[in-house]
């Protein structure tokens, strides 16, 4: 299925990649002197090595001759550079090539760092992850798949809408009140309220969108079994009794293969690319001059 | 390849269910996803915010626009994520992030059907259509520094094919002999959209977030906008998204459908969605078929079973009612965009609506049908949606608005916008709200089945309705509001069943604020009937209170006044005949608030008495899409003959203040016999 999406990267892609990946240490690479800034950081310079190394490899491949948005962007400076030629396209590439000026274009130089760079990540079928190799993964980082924990608590609600004026004192009322009900669900206490249940169960990223933050971290704090209360939110006044929770947890590899699949194939570019960059920076030498 | 053995192949061949593969050729095992496999099930049902209406960079307008993020990048943001904006810099970094306030519980991403093989074709090098004028057209104008004029040309070149008219509907050349590189092309992308939808969608008990594959059906002929959003219950999809050069008709999209999906025995099941009807010119309503005649029982049919709900509000504007037409109320004019169709839209030229384009006209079109046909075609539920061309679902906060390109400013070229960042008109969209029993496919697909949904302009207000025959006038103060409601009638999106004896249906509506947002005013009770011929229409006042003083401070933003959390009432019918047709849907106002473009006139301190001209620039940036008439006197090569203030903060063509607000799927009454 990523046939057509990675058929991108095919030409010369796949070429670059496993040609820097499987022979890059061992075949003697070429020279490059990279010129940076005298009071360049290392990261600067750094980057500044490996957007040459890039460049050089995307011209050894002949992209900088033959990529189609290179070839249609030095046409276009050509034309704008002999405004009454007459010459075809093909003429004018060739003397955009003839005048080196695919080497200095901002333009052509972003487009073959683009691809150099999405040729890096290409993912061939022999590196897709099996299913012991998710069943790793899935262990190694479970933070990455963990659901959030829910709580369960008893709920009592007071609404300021409809009580107005009483409603401090009808939370005094039920303060006193709550207790004596000891581990039962108070039915039938308090005002209903659109989507609230007298026990409720959720993480708490829904009670702060249902209720706000301040409800949030009240229920967050609570202690299991004990009724606290009231805490405000922009309804009125609540009333919470946690019952209990489910810490938070990571699912089997069965339930979620899917996103954990994504999430190895999504770290496998990542790999590919710094494993192949870093295959290229082995084999070039790199001759560096900082400008006065 | 001729095209019909293509996709007799492509039929033949392929599995109809979209799974992952792994290098040991292993498939995702088949989890069960029945209802009640989820923690918080809840029989009563509970609401779930989502966005069904949602287009990445494999969209063709979103990626000429410069959108670069993907449907995983879409997908990141429901959760919290940022993700970047355009413009790019020539180093292809972002100049703006986006980020969603709180995460969304289901999504389904909407990229327009019509060119997902278009894209994957001129990006592979391998197609042969790569070398095709259009496609080296196409990445020419991707390059950073394209022309906007150039870029227009091809965008209208290979857009332009969704405005012909349905019997000249078809690919663009590029697509070769048949169709067939797109074709070919489109079944894998899709093949990647089920499954990037399938990545992301919590199996697990825990049930924190669902989505569903879907596309955009992206029928515009003359530019009069009837598209439609394909919406599939779970990974069993046809196997190719079918889009207007496939199926020009739309009861040809339903056809393919009920055919290859719903009659399929795959478990698929499908509907469609249809919006903007305010951009049609008042065509999306009409009684008039593919082949021209007027509708018959077997399309009517077919259009109440496959479209239970529609989209009445989005970045496009409201689609409910138009203020001044008969059928009107007070507060129809809430985010009406001036224009008529999806060009003028896009080009900024005034043009009125057609009235015949919205629901209100169409619930009554749809009674008079029904009693000729035997069903009512436009019986629709409720629901709404931002339809972001930025990969950005459900961003729809007014004090945080980026744009949403599509129709709108598309915000491709550098320098980011200083001004307004999209078509004053135009708003950050809505989101819908359904009652389902877990935040799963199975339960949130059958509560848009059962249009047990509602829409809103972007606050997260709830709102839940019943409709029945007896219940207590003091059921507000009932803990089991919800286990009465469905005992005793019938929940919003229902059909209500005459009562021989029974004086007049009643209706509860319990409804409470948007937990980070402002109170509410006041509920409403809208209701329609027919009278004898005549479409009749009465909005009449269920709770809250119409006159509470409330407002906002245009000069900060800050609301004013007394409002409410949480508000309930239970509404009787005092004009009810039992012989008529009718329905009743609720609208839930909030307290005023600013609208998005005095938020930013607001942020950038905009002292019309001191006046600076930022804004104003945008008059000169051509890629901003503005044809405004103060801008023909701006001459942009002499800033320092700019006008003294900025027209729009200071002169605003639009509201600067808005009350958003809830629409609930209608309950619907049909007299006995």
């Amino acid at each position: 299925m990523l046939r057509t999406l990675l058929n991108f990267f095919l030409i010369g892609g796949l070429l670059f990649g496993a040609k820097v990946f499987v022979e890059g240490r061992r075949v003697e690479g070429p020279e490059i002197t990279v010129v940076v800034q005298a009071d360049a950081t290392q990261a600067e310079v750094e980057k500044t090595i490996q957007e040459a190394i890039l460049l050089n490899e995307a011209r050894r491949y002949g992209w900088d001759r033959h990529d189609p948005i290179v070839f249609t962007h030095l046409v276009r400076n050509m034309r704008f550079v002999e405004p009454n030629s007459t010459d075809s396209d093909l003429e004018l590439y060739e003397r955009a090539l003839e005048m080196n000026m695919q080497a200095h274009d901002p333009v052509v130089r972003s487009r073959l760092l683009y691809r150099a760079g999405e040729s890096l990540a290409y993912v061939p079928e022999d590196r897709m992850p099996s299913r012991d190799q998710l069943d790793a993964h899935l262990q190694a980082h479970g933070e990455r798949f963990e659901r959030e924990g829910r709580f369960r608590f008893h709920h009592v609600f007071l609404s300021r809408s409809k009580r107005s004026d009483a409603l401090p004192a009808d939370a005094i009322l039920m303060g006193e009140q709550l207790p004596a009900l000891g581990d039962a669900a108070p039915v039938g206490l308090g005002d209903p309220l659109p989507g609230l249940r007298s026990e409720q169960s959720a993480t708490l990223t829904q009670i702060k969108s249902d209720y706000g933050a301040e409800l949030a971290q009240f229920i967050d704090e609570a202690a299991i079994g004990e009724w606290r209360g009231p805490a405000e939110s922009v309804y009125g006044l609540h009333f919470v009794r946690v019952i209990g929770s489910d810490p938070a947890y990571v699912p089997a590899l069965d339930v979620i293969l899917a996103e954990v699949r994504a999430d190895r194939v999504r770290e496998i570019r990542d790999e590919l690319r710094k494993e192949r960059m870093d295959a290229l920076r082995g084999a070039y030498t790199v001759h560096i001059e900082r400008a006065p | 390849m001729p095209r019909s053995l293509l996709l007799c192949l492509a039929l033949c061949s392929l599995p109809v269910a979209a799974v992952g593969c792994g290098s040991d050729g292993s498939t995702s095992p088949v989890i069960p996803d029945e209802l009640g496999r989820c923690a918080d099930f809840d029989e009563l049902r509970q609401v779930y915010w989502g966005d069904t209406h949602i287009h990445t960079n494999l969209s063709f307008d979103a990626n000429m626009q410069g959108t670069r993020t993907s449907p995983e990048d879409a997908y990141a943001f429901t959760q919290g994520e940022p993700i970047p904006l355009q413009p790019y810099d020539e180093e292809g970094n972002p100049t703006r992030m986006a980020q969603i306030d709180r995460p969304l519980d289901f999504v389904m991403l909407s990229d327009h059907a019509e060119f997902l093989g278009t894209l994957a074709v001129c990006n592979d090098p391998n197609s042969p259509g790569y070398d095709s004028r259009q496609c080296v057209d196409y990445r020419a104008a991707q390059e950073f520094d394209a022309d906007p004029g150039e870029v227009a040309v091809v965008f209208i070149d290979i857009n332009g094919h969704t405005a012909a008219g349905p019997e000249n509907a078809h690919y663009p050349a590029l697509c070769g002999p048949g169709d067939a590189f797109c074709l070919e092309a489109g079944t894998d992308v899709w093949a990647e959209v089920v499954n990037s939808a399938e990545a992301v969608y919590d199996r697990s008990d825990s049930c924190q977030f669902t989505s569903f594959p879907g596309y955009e059906w992206s029928a515009g002929p003359q530019t009069k906008n009837l598209h439609r959003n394909v919406m599939f219950k779970n990974e069993n999809v046809t196997v190719l998204p079918y889009n207007y050069f496939d199926e020009p008709y739309v009861e040809g999209l339903w056809a393919r459908l009920q055919e290859e999906c719903i009659d399929a025995g795959t478990g698929c099941d499908t509907l469609t969605i249809p919006h903007n009807s305010n951009l049609s010119e008042g065509i999306y309503f009409e009684n008039r078929m593919g082949n021209g005649e007027p509708f018959t029982a077997e399309y009517v049919a077919a259009r109440n079973a496959m479209e239970p709900v529609i989209e009445i509000y989005q970045h496009k504007g409201v689609s409910e009612c138009l203020p001044g037409e008969t059928i009107s109320d007070e507060l129809c004019g809430f985010e009406i965009i001036p224009f008529s169709n999806l060009a003028t839209t896009n080009l900024e030229v005034i043009s009125p609506p057609d009235p015949r384009g919205f629901l209100r006209a169409a619930y009554g079109d749809g009674m008079k049908l029904e009693e000729s046909l035997g069903t009512n075609p436009f019986q629709y539920g409720i629901t709404a949606a931002t339809d972001t061309h930025t990969s950005a679902p459900g961003f729809v906060a007014e004090d945080d608005f980026k744009g949403h390109g599509g129709a709108g400013q598309p915000n491709r070229y550098l320098p980011p916008p200083e001004g307004f960042p999209d078509i004053e008109y135009l708003s950050p969209g809505g989101l819908t709200a359904v009652w389902a029993e877990e935040n799963a496919r199975e339960a949130i697909f059958s509560a848009f089945r059962r249009k047990e949904t509602f829409g809103t302009s972007g606050p997260r207000m709830l709102v839940r309705m019943f409709g029945g025959w007896d219940y207590p006038s003091d059921l507000c103060s009932a803990e089991d509001l919800a286990s009465q409601g469905y005992a005793g009638g019938v929940p919003m999106g229902g059909n209500l069943s005459p009562q021989p004896g029974s004086s007049a249906p009643m209706f509860v509506v319990s409804a409470k604020q948007d937990a980070m947002g402002v109170p509410l005013q006041r509920i409403q009770i809208v209701k329609g009937w027919l009278e004898g011929d005549e479409y009749q229409v009465h909005v009449y006042e269920a709770a809250g209170d119409p006159n509470n003083g409330a407002s906002v401070d245009l000069a900060t933003c800050a609301p004013q006044g007394e409002g409410f959390g949480d508000l309930c009432g239970v509404w009787q019918d005092p004009d009810f005949d039992p012989t008529e047709r009718a329905y009743y849907y609720a609208r839930v106002m909030e307290n005023p608030t600013c609208r998005w473009t005095t938020h930013q006139c607001v942020e950038k301190s905009y002292d019309c008495e001191n006046p600076s001209r930022d804004i104003d620039m945008d008059c000169c940036d051509p890629s901003a899409g503005l044809n405004v008439a103060w801008c023909e006197s701006i001459d942009c090569t002499d800033p320092d003959r700019l006008p003294p203030a900025d027209a729009r903060c200071c002169v605003p063509r639009v509201e600067p203040a808005i009350q958003e607000r809830a629409w609930t799927s209608p309950i619907w009454y049909k007299p006995p016999g």
